[in-house]
C-alpha cells in the first residue's frame, strides 16, 4: 500500500502532464478548426442559394471559396430595411444579408435563421428568389434533433419541400412557411405556404415555423421594399 | 525484451477478440456506438479508427505506468488518460476531416464512457507489458470494428441502397418496385441486425453463455 501523499503527488502530475497535451493539442489545431466551421458556413450559404455539388467534382475547399468570393455579396441592413455594405455604418443590431449574383444580377437572397428546436438550437440559412417571395432553399448546418426524427431537416427530401412555397398572401401580408403536422392537401388553400411535417418530430417542425416567422419579420422591412421595386418595375 | 509481433502467444492477443473473444458479439460491450453510428459504412470506419487509436494507446500508456499507480486511484487515472486521448481524437477529427466530425458528433466523445476500453485497462494493461497491452488494445479495437462494419454494411446496403457511398442498387429494380427499407436507418434496424450478427458469431464459435 502506498500512502496518501504517494497518491497525491501522482495523481496531480497524470493530470498536469495530460492537461498540458490537451491544451497544446487544441491550441494548434484552433486555427485549422475555424477555418473548418467558416467553409462550413459558406458551403451552407452556397446550398441554400441553389448551388449543388456535382458528383464528378465534389466541393473542396478552394472551390468552395472561390465560388463563394465570385458570386456572393454580403450586405447589412438597419432595423428599416436600409442596405449598407459594411457592418460598421449600421449603429445597433445590424442584419447580415447574403445576396447571389450571376452575371451582375440578383439571383437571390439567403438569410440566417436559428431557434429553438428540440433539444437544442438549430442553425441555418433560408434563401429568397429575387422576387422577395418564393422561397429558394432552406439548409441547417448545426443542430441537436434526434437522428432518424427531428434529423431529418438536413435531409433532402425535408429541405426541398420548401422550394417554390410563397411567404406572403395575395394582399402582399408576410405569412412567412409554415411546417405541418402530416402531409399538405392540395386542396388546401394555404399549401402555397405549407410543408410536410415529419412524423415523430412535431416540435421541431413547429420549432422551424416559430423561429422562421421571427427570422423573416426582422428582415421584412428589406424584402417589403424589394417587392414594392418589383412592382413598380412590372407595371 | 525484444517483443517478437508472430510469437504464438501475441497472435493470440490480437485474434481473440476478433473471434472467441469479441466484445461486442461476445461480451455484448458498446452496443450504444454499435448502434447509434452504423447507418453508414464510413462512419463506421472512422469509429473504429478512433476507438483503435484510443484504445491502443490508453492500453500502452496505463500498461507502463501500471506499477506506479495508486490502486485506490487506479480507475480515477485510466479515466483520465482515456478520456484525454478521446479530446484530442475529437481534435483532431474536428480539424482534418471536419464533416465526419460532426456527423459522428456525441458519439466520438462517448467512447469515454464505452466500457470495451475501460474494461481492457482494467481486465489487461494493469497486468500486462506495454508491447502486449498495445496488441490487445489493437485486437480489441479492430474487433469492435468488425462488428460495427458488419453492422453498417447490411444497414446501408438495404437502408440507402448503397456501399461505402456507392449505389448499388439499380435503378430498373427501384421501378419494378423495390424500396429502400426506412426501418433498417432507424435504431430498431441496428437492433435486428445486430441481434442477428451476434446469433451467427456466436454458432460458429461455439460461444455458449454458461448457465
Amino acid at each position: 500500500m502506498r500512502n496518501n501523499s504517494y497518491t497525491l503527488i501522482f495523481t496531480s502530475c497524470v493530470t498536469i502532464v495530460l492537461g498540458i497535451i490537451i491544451a497544446t493539442t487544441a491550441d494548434n489545431l484552433r486555427e485549422r478548426q475555424k477555418t473548418n466551421e467558416e467553409l462550413d458556413i459558406k458551403k451552407n450559404i452556397l446550398y441554400a442559394l441553389g448551388y449543388k455539388q456535382n458528383i464528378d467534382n465534389p466541393w473542396t475547399n478552394k472551390i468552395v471559396e472561390s465560388l463563394y468570393n465570385n458570386s456572393i455579396n454580403e450586405i447589412y441592413l438597419d432595423h428599416k430595411g436600409t442596405a449598407y455594405q459594411k457592418q460598421k455604418d449600421i449603429e445597433k443590431n445590424p442584419l447580415k444579408i447574403y445576396q447571389r449574383i450571376d452575371n451582375g444580377l440578383i439571383t437571390g437572397y439567403a438569410i440566417p435563421i436559428e431557434g429553438k428546436g428540440l433539444w437544442g438550437t438549430m442553425y441555418g440559412y433560408f434563401a429568397i428568389e429575387p422576387d422577395a417571395v418564393t422561397v429558394k432553399g432552406i439548409t441547417f448546418y448545426r443542430h441537436k434533433e434526434t437522428p432518424g426524427l427531428g434529423g431529418e431537416v438536413d435531409k433532402e427530401w425535408f429541405k426541398n419541400n420548401f422550394i417554390g412555397k410563397r411567404l406572403v398572401d395575395n394582399d402582399g401580408k408576410l405569412v412567412s412557411i409554415e411546417v405541418i403536422k402530416g402531409f399538405v392537401s392540395d386542396k388546401d388553400p394555404e399549401a402555397y405556404r405549407k410543408v410536410d411535417g415529419i412524423s415523430g418530430a412535431t416540435i421541431t417542425g413547429k420549432g422551424v415555423t416559430t423561429f422562421l416567422k421571427k427570422d423573416l419579420n426582422k428582415y421584412e422591412p428589406y424584402f417589403k421594399k424589394i417587392r414594392m421595386l418589383n412592382e413598380i418595375e412590372s407595371l | 525484451m525484444k517483443l517478437n509481433l508472430f510469437s504464438r502467444k501475441d497472435k493470440k492477443i490480437i485474434k481473440d477478440p476478433l473471434m472467441g473473444e469479441n466484445p461486442i458479439s461476445i461480451h455484448i460491450l458498446g452496443i450504444c456506438s454499435a448502434l447509434a453510428i452504423t447507418t453508414k459504412i464510413d462512419t463506421a470506419v472512422v469509429m473504429t479508427l478512433a476507438v483503435v487509436a484510443v484504445l491502443s494507446i490508453s492500453n500502452t500508456v496505463v500498461a507502463l505506468l501500471r506499477k506506479l499507480i495508486p490502486n485506490k486511484v487506479r480507475i480515477i487515472i485510466q479515466m483520465s488518460v482515456i478520456a484525454s486521448l478521446v479530446s484530442i481524437t475529437d481534435e483532431i477529427l474536428a480539424a482534418y476531416y471536419y464533416d465526419m466530425s460532426k456527423l459522428l458528433g456525441v458519439f466520438l466523445g462517448l467512447i469515454i464512457t464505452n466500457c470495451i476500453v475501460l474494461g481492457r485497462l482494467e481486465a489487461f494493461a494493469m497486468q500486462n507489458s506495454p508491447g502486449k497491452a498495445f496488441l490487445d488494445g489493437m485486437g480489441n479495437g479492430l474487433g469492435y470494428g468488425a462488428i460495427l462494419i458488419a453492422v453498417a454494411f447490411f444497414r446501408e446496403l438495404f437502408g440507402f441502397g448503397s456501399i461505402y457511398g456507392y449505389n448499388v442498387i439499380n435503378d430498373n429494380i427501384y421501378f419494378s418496385g423495390y424500396e429502400n427499407n426506412g426501418l433498417m436507418i432507424l435504431s430498431p434496424g441496428a437492433f435486428i441486425i445486430l441481434g442477428l450478427i451476434v446469433w451467427v458469431h456466436r454458432s460458429y464459435t461455439k460461444v455458449v453463455d454458461k448457465e
